[in-house]
């Protein structure tokens, strides 16, 4: 799966991106880019354009100036599924979980694209698509048992708790077999335990599938633990790009945060 | 939700749409109770039979493409006439034998439904209606305005002597067999495309069609998809209604028919294949008490004068229709989910 990624420096990269809404600029020349096997944590105070950034590295937004790269790709202007399909994978921040699905069928919706049954083999069931079924339905228990939410599978997700969304959230991602895990604010709005949980899936997902995960989180103890780079964004520009320990020093960062000195 | 007790091995059997015996038994039953219906029915009861029969499947592919997919849609009784009118052209013309010609017009229709579902890729909720009421009125206009010879024009097709292996469609009970056989095959394939990850696909662009685009699902593709589903339901609808009435005109697929369907599946429930047979038994039924209650209570009170009193019964259906959708809003199937869980759940609260 890794294939050609350990070939190429970088898994994932924006260059020299900008973006605008009206009249405001979320982005101003921004250049990003992550290793393979690489966790970069995206932070910065509020609408510093974290999650423009990541819109723009997942096809949501399309930049107005500048150029994404995937792979090898310039993934500029694809359609947003043609990047999924490549291997992007993303979280989102609050949740864009499909309500009225179960926990199972929501991580089933993750397989679509590693499924092959077409519209009359679906209307015929048996025998193809059925075994299809069963076929990627033990991929999706596999990754239920992985985060531990087997209780819930058959439940509609509109009715689980928070933590639990974002877990299945995270679950679903990991169905698509992704090459670059995008999570945006996974962590917002949990308690210390379920951060605790979330955390440990991450770490556990870069051990067993050594892929870059790009994280946008607030929670600086987080960030600084799990982080193999930090790269911090303010009013849509980047000040700082560096390991966790240098950045906490930088200045400019710094003042970002604590606002700068008369 | 299954009662305590019953469990699953494979993941195949925790699939499977009939989960225990008795289930399997029931469903039997149902099944040979049908079959065996027609020989102890009246010429009536075999008509409305399968009538609703056929409604069923066009109602049907109608709950694949608003229920499931949620794209709605006002043209389904355009892409039945697509369809009835495709099957009665091979029937007439080059004889095509029955059951081909059948799905050659639901064939037909599927294409001219996967052209409006292609639209539904750039437009969203009443602009989507409004767009899909000029499937109506774009099978109207060819229809009327193509030559005579091609389509009959206002007078329609006729069709006569139809056979299938050997028997006659010219009596009630075969036409009755016929869509009774035919419901069959489009409900299990209704049940396999819902259960499949093209199922899974349209549930999810109903729900959050920006998580679906980043799912890797082709939105746009996947609207297109639930109509041309829709739009195959009809159009084999269809040619079962030209089989059975054995003529078709224009006049047979109206707005006003896309509507009762649209009443039909919300009746039934949104997202149930169940819920949408429900509902057209429930209407169907419904009507049919209309049309047979009026001459009677015109004998009963004769001053009341028949036109009153069947306009009153027009009213009388359509307040019971808004009745049931203001206290019943998620329709029958849903109300008897609840009844099944408190049921198996019983004596405990959960």
């Amino acid at each position: 799966m890794t294939g050609s990624l350990t070939h190429t420096g970088q898994a994932l990269g924006a260059h020299a991106v900008t973006l605008t809404f009206g009249g405001v600029t979320a982005l101003d020349d921004v250049s990003i880019h992550v290793g393979h096997d690489e966790l970069v944590a995206l932070i910065g105070p509020n609408g510093a354009g974290k999650s423009s950034l990541l819109n723009v590295l997942s096809g949501f937004y399309r930049p107005k100036a500048g150029s994404v790269s995937f792979d090898g790709h310039d993934i500029g202007k694809w359609p947003v599924h043609r990047i999924a399909r490549a291997g992007l994978a993303r979280t989102f921040q609050g949740t864009h979980l499909l309500a009225h699905m179960s926990v199972l069928d929501n991580i089933l919706v993750g397989r679509y694209a590693h499924m092959k049954c077409s519209l009359p083999s679906a209307f015929a069931y048996f025998p193809f698509a059925h075994r299809e079924e069963v076929e990627h339905r033990q991929i999706a228990e596999e990754i239920i048992e992985f985060l531990e939410i087997e209780h819930v599978r058959h439940q509609p997700v509109g009715t689980l708790g928070y933590g639990m969304r974002k877990r299945v959230d995270l679950g679903r991602a990991l169905a698509m077999e992704p090459r670059v895990l995008l999570l945006d604010e996974p962590m917002a709005g949990m308690n210390g335990e379920e951060k605790e949980d979330l955390a440990r899936f991450i770490l556990d997902v870069r051990e067993a599938r050594h892929i870059p995960v790009v994280l946008v989180e607030h929670d600086m103890g987080v960030v600084m633990d799990m982080a193999d780079r930090v790269v911090v964004l303010n009013f849509g520009r980047k000040i700082a790009d560096a390991s966790p320990r240098a950045v906490q020093q930088d200045e400019q960062v710094i003042a970002a945060y604590l606002g700068a000195k008369a | 939700m299954d009662p305590s007790g019953i469990f699953f091995t494979s993941h195949g059997s925790d699939r499977a749409l009939v989960r225990t015996r008795p289930q399997a038994a029931a469903l039997a039953l149902l099944i040979a109770a049908l079959a065996l219906a027609p020989l102890v029915l009246s010429e009536r009861w075999i008509a409305l039979g399968y009538a609703m029969f056929i409604a069923m499947i066009a109602v049907i592919g109608l709950q694949i493409c608003t229920g499931y997919a949620g794209q709605v849609n006002l043209g389904q009784s355009a892409f039945m006439g697509v369809g009835a009118y495709g099957c009665a052209w091979l029937l007439h013309f080059p004889q095509m034998p029955v059951v081909l010609a059948l799905v050659l017009g639901g064939v037909a229709a599927a294409i001219f439904g996967a052209l409006f579902g292609l639209t539904a890729a750039r437009i969203k909720g009443f602009y989507l209606a409004l767009t899909t009421i000029a499937a109506q009125a774009i099978f109207y206009f060819l229809v009327l305005n193509l030559p005579g010879e091609w389509l009959g024009g206002a007078g329609g097709l006729h069709l006569d002597n139809l056979q299938l292996m050997g028997f006659s469609l010219g009596n009630d009970r075969s036409i009755y067999w016929l869509t009774l056989a035919a419901l069959m095959i489009m409900t299990t394939g209704a049940f396999g495309i819902i259960r499949s990850r093209h199922g899974r696909s349209f549930e999810a662009v109903r729900d959050d069609d920006v998580a679906a685009g980043m799912m890797g699902i082709n939105v746009a593709a996947a609207k297109a998809r639930a109509f041309l589903v829709a739009a195959f339901y009809a159009g084999i609808a269809g040619g079962l209604w030209a089989i059975a009435l054995r003529h078709v005109s224009v006049e047979q697929f109206t707005l006003f028919n896309s509507i009762w369907m649209i009443a039909m599946m919300i009746v039934g429930g949104l997202g149930s294949i169940v819920g949408a047979l429900i509902g057209t038994i429930l209407i169907q039924l419904a009507r049919e008490g209309v049309v047979s209650l009026g001459p009677q209570l015109v004998d009963l009170i004769p001053s009341a004068g028949q036109d009153i009193v069947f306009a009153s019964m027009n009213v009388l259906l359509g307040t019971v229709i808004v009745l049931f959708l203001l206290f019943e809003p998620k329709g029958v199937m849903h109300r008897i989910e609840i009844s099944k869980r408190a049921y198996r759940l019983w004596p405990f609260p959960y």
